[in-house]
């Protein structure tokens, strides 16, 4: 009996249409997959490698929760919807027999149906090499086994877990819906784990608890290195075994309790509802003969039609809201609303307060998603919802007119999103006010809610109006309207299209700022929802005329009633519609492509392309360089322009003879350029070659300029904003809180930034594979110029600057004067000796906090806070961190150079800090609105502050090479400084949160490399090792040698290279050379190590317990593991050297408290031990109660496990 | 008022001819139409319910052209379809009130008196607050034929009214009916023959999108009277006898066949006359069609 249900059950479902549309869907995506070779693998990973197969496997049996419920909601339900179940259930079948048949035949089909992919992509794999999108060496040979084991343990035990679920669903309460629903609620779960599995702290939970484990897999993977990652498979072990046994159980479990609870004679019970009956209402028995039916008055008018068109849309709103879907959904949607505003927005894991944007802007995580697939659907149902419960007949012969119907309908939905717009309302203001924030911004919400929010919706919904018009059947309908989006997001991408003009419903991004409100945005919001809402408006118009009223589907009277519809009124419709469009359209790509030059993608990289290969020959030319400079910048806020004249004197430090000037534009963006004046003392120049395509000109000196030659130049440049781009923030002067720097103005010569770096694009371009942006150490040119700059060595500065009436504006150096004229302020500024050649001018309504440091020898500093005049929360903590960090570096590395220390707020349109000589522009959103109410919350303002202060000297005295390596002279070394003033200040624990971080970031790092990692003395542009890397094996060394110790190489170092006035500037070799006269031999390994080699260890507690003895103290018996590992750029493992290591072991107590209310460690016992590789077991006798104990305890050696390194103890049985 | 269909042709897109040609003049009154099942009743009445457009051909109600000014038809149109479906969650009173605010009806004490007559009449009062998806079969259908009945419509369309009604009710419909019919054109189909003589002035029978006869039912039977003969048969016989002659239907009657031949002269001896009715009428018309159509 089993068997033939079973085997009915496949041979039904292998005859639907839809069970080989489920297969084809799958099997198109994997090909398209796998011929684009578009998986998730970096560069350097083959498309095909194991752990892209089986990343793609799981991610697609996610989305095959829709499948699953699909295929194991409906077996059961068959026999309901065609009303078989009256009489099938009368056969001589067991409930057992019935429903292990159907189960076991549907899962069959649903493994058959998702085999599709895997199929495709094997099919797609081979066929890559042929097409080339990828290059044909990222395609390894096929592994069958990549694709099985995958396949057998994440792919397929995820669609039986979720099938199960459906399948208990349906066969339990006999309700489909429940079945649509859950599937949607599963995956909503299941963002939510995603979710919380941003933070590293819940990383274990998550991969215990993750339905798909996508989560689990993607912790064991995340720091496998490109190498790793084209070798390795996750072995089913572990955490993963877990999880599985989880996940595959309570599939099993649901299955069986339905096996044991489902009953035909149940099933077949009617749900009638459980209500009481009421007796029959008073049953006054009146002769229905006797009734007349009255007369009535009938009227049909404009004001009668207007009122049932309302009436009708708020019946269909009620009929929306009703749905079990739209509440579920809805409910969903709300409380992702909710907790992404609570937990979102946290810098370092330490939370924001709940300012009105980022209120708002949580609209765009998970909430719009939902909201769009609610639309989507629920746009369907309105518009079948007659058809649907076969109430079409008899409401199509009403008398409404054809537009009040249509109309109701789409008024309905405009209804129910301006309703779902309020939620973003009402749930920041519930999340403010339950946070004590009050500063509650209505204009903000109002504008961005209704004005820019509001119409997104309704452009939604009009094209899926469109698409439920034309398609008659609901379930196409939907189909189509999705496969529309899918498409668009596609072409978005993984196709590159990202020309807003051509993608339905698309607009450039926009940030709202604190200090500029909504900026310059509006004006490119409203073009391009005033473009898009007449596309879908026409759209709308279209569905109108062939929308079907009554029972006629056929394509000829479908037609025929189309040109019925099409009356002068309709037509008039239709044709603004399109010269709105049209006009708008025409409007918006003058301003993008005209004014502002958009690029796709590949034109950008076609572009970078032609740049190396045309000018490439000007590399390294000799120019002459900068030596003094004077700026006059007239900053034009509210026109978002400025004109800025520079007079630099330039001297020719060269041997050679300079003929001509090159200035290097850059390729123009939207941040226009226009050169007003250039001369050379005093004479104008002449223009000899131009390369308008990216931006660098050639100019004759009037004279030659021999050796040590110097002249002065003179240049004015207009530069400021026009109309608005496709895409960009364009934020280098906005209306309120300018911000750019020396960039304003060209640069001398070619610069190899503009290069492509990527060895594939090399490749496919025809250029060598290049590793190094920068020369060895040793070379000429490398070691005649600067890192940030190769204009000009040290400079002098001095300039005035003028800005609105109502501004404030900031240059480099003390203010000398400050004045207004014509309606402007003019500040004056001047520099005292000398600085690299860097500056900023920054300009916006700030208020001014100051405080004064003092230093030992009595020697002060002024403190100037250029603040947003809200933005109060945390301006101690920036005085703070600069007063600490002047009291360290002043102790340690010398002399502060300058008397004033500035830090400056810039809107949030990027998030950084930035140290130009005495002055640090500070973005909005670093810090400014921190929440640092936990004090076991990482101070990051504190510490970024103290960061960017460092580089007053690592940076502005210490001004390295441009030679490979230099990054780490200025930014490992600030991240070291600022690591040891956050340990004076917040004591070794805090130290262990934030260095995990960086551990986390840089594992990351070079886990998703491209090219190779490179090491610490030459790496130059791999900012994962010159922070992260480079801040861990710096804390790691003043640990090993002495902090005391190493500040005083670093301090001879300043002393020798502070300010050098003439080449050979510094490099990684002299900095190394200092580091290394302080290293004894015996830890010398460890520089090896650290700065030269690649190394990671791999230290755990094998096990850990401990036994009171007679006298009261403990014993305590240690067995650790230890490896230490080499490895290669590429992540090869290269060697595991057997000499032993110098590491913590340690003992802690109970958990306490410091004085500023953090969580510390309480060491019992904490020594350095020299750790042979492999095991090693340690006892120690101890007076107090020992809690955990273990080895590298404080997670200071780079290792990609470090939880496992301490552990609670057990008590030793005897 | 006058409805007049002139030449009506439809043809589906998959390619059945639904309407043939089809010239019907139906004055007020009550009007029959007979047919089996597919012969295109449903077709033709929704085309007048102004649902469904057709090739060529012409409707006229007085003077609306119904199948350009749809929305006048609409105004002062009853409609029941065939087949229908109700908001499951909405009580019969609230969605007659809805429905009648629809049909024009905006003055709410006039509504509200409309809808709990028709609700009486049509025996629904004393479950006006259920919502309809608890109704029985008989129910929904009785809810079908008020909501048909709201606003004083000139022209009433009912497609199969007493299909699922138990015999009480039919007749309580058709009274209801008849009482409507008076001043207004009501088109009733059925297959259900007695209905039709019973009730209506006028019919017409359509077969395979084709109106095969219409008028007077009184008249029709007429001309077949003197026509019909009948016999009892042993069932095996029943081949032979349609070779024969015309055998216009076969029923059983205590466990025989019976079988009725339409033929001028008496067919044999062993026939004996039958007294014509419309159910003659019907079968003499449509089995021979029916039959050549099936081949």
């Amino acid at each position: 009996m089993f068997k033939e249900i079973f085997k009915f059950e496949i041979k039904y479902r292998l005859k639907r249409p839809a069970t080989w549309a489920y297969f084809g869907i799958l099997f198109l995506f994997g090909i398209i997959v796998g011929i684009s070779g578009d998986t998730p693998a970096s560069e350097k990973v083959f498309v095909n490698s194991p752990t892209a197969i089986a990343n793609m496997l799981s991610i697609i049996s996610i989305f095959g929760i829709m499948l699953s419920s699909a295929i194991m909601g409906v077996p059961v339900y068959r026999d309901i919807e065609h009303k078989t179940e009256n009489y099938y259930f009368s056969y001589p079948i067991t409930e057992k027999g019935y429903l292990m048949g159907r189960f076991f035949g549907s899962m069959a089909v649903l493994f058959f149906v998702s085999l599709g992919f895997q199929i495709a992509l094997i099919i797609g794999f081979s066929l890559g090499p042929i097409f080339e999108f990828e290059p044909a060496d990222r395609f390894a040979p096929l592994n069958l086994w990549h694709y099985i084991q995958p396949t057998l343990v994440l792919y397929w035990t995820n669609f039986f877990f979720a099938g199960c679920i459906f399948f208990a669903i349906v066969s339990l309460t006999k309700k489909v819906m429940l079945a649509y629903a859950g599937g949607a609620l599963l995956f909503i779960a299941y963002l939510v784990t995603l979710t919380l599995a941003q933070d590293i702290e819940n990383k274990n939970l998550v991969s215990l608890l993750d339905p798909f484990a996508l989560g689990t897999y993607g912790n064991i993977i995340e720091y496998w290195t490109p190498e790793e990652q084209n070798t390795r498979m996750v072995p089913l072990a572990g955490i993963l075994v877990w999880n599985r046994v989880i996940w595959l159980g309570l599939g099993l479990l649901l299955f069986f309790i339905t096996l044991f609870r489902f009953d035909f004679q149940r099933f077949l019970n009617k749900n009638y509802s459980s209500k009481k009956k009421k007796k029959t209402e008073s049953e006054e028995d009146v002769d229905p003969a006797s009734i007349a039916i009255p007369k009535v008055q009938k009227v049909f008018s404009g004001a009668l039609n207007f009122k049932l068109l309302w009436n009708l849309a708020l019946l269909e709103v009620k009929n929306i809201t009703r749905d079990n879907f739209f509440r579920a959904i809805f409910l969903a949607a709300v409380a992702f609303l909710f907790f992404d505003a609570w937990f979102g927005f946290p810098v370092y894991g330490t939370p924001s307060l709940p300012m009105t944007y980022y209120m708002l802007e949580v609209k765009d995580f998970t909430y719009v998603i939902l909201i769009f697939i609610l639309i989507v659907f629920m746009t369907g149902e309105v518009l079948h919802r007659e058809r649907g419960v076969r109430y079409d007949q008899i409401f199509g012969s009403l008398p409404i007119p054809n537009g009040i119907i249509y109309g109701s309908k789409f008024l309905a939905l405009v209804i129910v999103s301006f309703f779902l717009v309020n939620m973003v309302l009402i749930s920041g203001v519930l999340n403010q006010v339950m946070k004590g924030y009050f500063n509650f911004e209505f204009g903000m919400y109002f504008t961005d809610l209704y004005l820019i929010e509001f119409p997104r919706y309704i452009i939604f919904i009009m094209l899926a109006f469109f698409v439920h018009s034309i398609v008659t059947k609901k379930f196409p309908g939907h189909v189509l309207a999705i496969a529309i989006w899918v498409f668009l997001f596609g072409l978005n991408s993984l196709a590159d299209v990202n020309n807003n003009l051509y993608l339905y419903g698309y607009s450039p991004g926009y940030t709202i700022s604190d200090m500029n409100g909504f900026g310059h945005f509006g004006e490119s919001l409203f073009w391009f929802r005033t473009y898009w809402l007449a596309c879908g408006a026409f759209l709308t118009f279209i569905g109108f005329l062939f929308w079907k009223r009554g029972t006629d589907s056929g394509r000829k009277s479908r037609f025929q009633i189309a040109r019925g519809r099409l009356v002068t009124s309709t037509v008039l419709l239709l044709v603004i519609c399109i010269a709105v469009f049209v006009g708008s359209g025409f409007y918006i790509n003058y301003n993008t492509k005209t004014l502002n030059k958009y690029a796709t993608v590949d034109q950008g990289t076609a572009g970078q392309a032609e740049y190396e290969k045309t000018l490439g020959q000007y590399d390294r030319i000799a120019q002459p360089k900068v030596v003094d400079v004077y700026v006059k910048a007239d900053l034009m806020p509210e026109e978002r322009s400025t004109t800025v004249t520079t007079k630099m004197q330039l001297v020719n430090k060269s041997n050679e003879v300079i003929d001509s000037l090159h200035l290097n534009w850059g390729a123009p963006n939207s941040f226009h350029k226009e050169l007003k004046s250039l001369t050379v003392d005093g004479q104008e120049l002449e223009l000899g070659k131009r390369h308008d395509k990216f931006g660098y000109e050639i100019y004759a000196f009037n004279e030659a300029l021999q050796p040590q030659d110097t002249v002065m130049l003179e240049m004015t440049v207009w530069g400021g904003f026009k109309g608005f781009p496709n895409e960009g923030s364009g934020s280098s002067i906005v209306y309120n809180g300018t911000f750019f720097n020396d960039g304003f103005f060209p640069s001398f010569g070619y610069s190899a930034q503009g290069e492509l770096s990527s060895d594939q694009d090399r490749r496919e371009y025809e250029l060598p594979v290049k590793d190094y942006q920068l020369p060895d150490q040793q070379d000429e040119w490398g070691l005649s110029n600067l890192l940030f700059n190769d204009d000009a060595d040290y400079i002098t500065f001095e300039g005035v600057v003028s800005t609105a009436p109502d501004q404030l504006a900031i240059m480099p150096g003390y203010l000398q004067k400050e004045w207004e004229e014509n309606g402007r302020k003019y500040y004056h500024y001047k520099m005292e000796g000398e600085l690299d050649f860097f500056y900023n001018v920054s300009s916006a309504r700030y208020d001014v906090h100051r405080e004064l440091w003092t230093g030992k020898d009595g020697e002060q500093v002024n403190i100037e806070i250029f603040h947003h005049p809200s933005h109060k929360y945390n301006i101690d903590r920036l005085v703070n961190g600069v007063q600490k960090s002047l009291d360290y570096f002043t102790e340690y590395y010398g002399p502060y150079q300058y008397r004033q220390m500035r830090i400056i707020e810039f809107p949030r349109y990027s998030t950084f800090a930035q140290s130009f000589p005495n002055t640090v522009p500070f973005a909005e959103s670093f810090g400014w609105v921190g929440d640092f109410s936990d004090p076991n919350d990482l101070d990051y303002i504190f510490m970024v502050t103290s960061h960017e202060v460092a580089h007053q000297w690592w940076g502005h005295q210490i001004t390295p090479s441009a030679t490979r390596g230099s990054n780490q002279i200025s930014e490992s070394m600030a991240e070291y400084s600022s690591l040891m003033v956050m340990k004076k200040e917040y004591g070794i624990d805090a130290m262990q949160d934030f260095l995990k971080r960086e551990l986390d970031r840089y594992l990351t790092g070079r886990a998703g490399e491209s090219k190779f990692e490179k090491t610490l003395l030459d790496n130059d542009t791999q900012s994962y090792v010159w922070y992260r890397k480079g801040g861990l094996i710096m804390y790691g060394l003043q640990d090993l040698i002495g902090e005391e110790n190493l500040n005083t190489a670093f301090k001879r170092y300043i002393d020798s290279a502070a300010f050098r006035p003439k080449p050979p500037f510094t490099t990684t070799t002299e900095w190394y050379r200092h580091i290394n006269e302080v290293t004894p031999d015996s830890l010398r390994y460890y520089l090896e190590d650290s700065f030269e080699n690649i190394t990671l260890y791999s230290n755990k507690v094998e096990n850990a317990t401990y036994k009171e003895l007679d006298d009261g103290t403990y014993e305590v018996s240690l067995e650790v593991e230890s490896i230490k590992r080499y490895f290669d750029g590429n992540g090869k493992l290269l060697e595991e050297p057997t000499n032993a290591n110098y590491l913590d072991i340690a003992i802690f107590g109970e958990d306490g408290q410091n004085d500023l209310g953090m969580t510390t460690k309480t060491p019992i016992l904490i020594e350095k031990q020299w750790v042979k590789p492999g095991k090693s077991k340690f006892t120690y006798v101890v007076n107090d109660k020992p809690l955990k104990a273990g080895i590298d305890p404080y997670n200071k050696m780079i290792d990609r496990i470090p939880d496992d390194n301490l552990v609670n103890l057990e008590e030793a049985e005897d | 008022m006058e409805l007049k269909i002139e030449n009506l042709n439809k043809t589906y897109s998959n390619g059945v001819q639904a309407l043939k040609d089809v010239s019907l003049t139906i004055p007020n009154g009550m009007f029959g139409l007979l047919g089996p099942n597919g012969a295109g009743k449903s077709s033709l009445m929704r085309t007048i319910a102004t649902l469904q457009q057709a090739d060529s051909g012409s409707i006229t109600l007085g003077d609306i052209d119904v199948l350009k000014d749809k929305s006048r038809v609409r105004e002062i149109l009853g409609y029941l379809p065939q087949e229908f479906g109700v908001y499951p969650k909405v009580s019969s009173y609230n969605m007659l009130d809805h429905i009648a605010s629809l049909k024009g009806i905006s003055n709410k004490g006039e509504r509200k008196d409309l809808v709990e007559s028709l609700l009486t009449k049509t025996n629904l009062w004393h479950v006006k607050n259920k919502s309809l998806g608890t109704y029985s079969g008989g129910m929904k259908q009785r809810f079908g034929i008020a909501q048909a009945l709201i606003g004083d419509p000139q022209l009433i369309i009912v497609d199969e009214p007493t299909a699922g009604l138990d015999p009480a009710e039919r007749v309580r419909f058709h009274n209801l009916l008849s009482e409507i019919g008076e001043n207004t054109i009501v088109i009733l189909s059925t297959h259900i023959v007695e209905d039709v003589s019973n009730l209506c002035h006028n019919m017409a029978i359509i077969c395979l999108g084709e109106v095969v006869a219409k008028g007077n039912p009184a008249d029709l039977t007429n001309q077949v009277a003197g026509k019909i003969w009948k016999k009892a048969i042993d069932r095996h016989q029943l081949e032979d006898y349609k070779n024969e002659m015309q055998v216009i239907s076969t029923h059983l009657k205590a466990g025989q066949t019976i079988i009725h031949v339409i033929s001028d002269d008496k067919p044999d001896a062993s026939f004996e006359t039958s007294s014509a009715n419309l159910e003659d009428v019907y079968f003499a018309e449509i089995t021979s069609r029916m039959e050549s159509a099936l081949v």
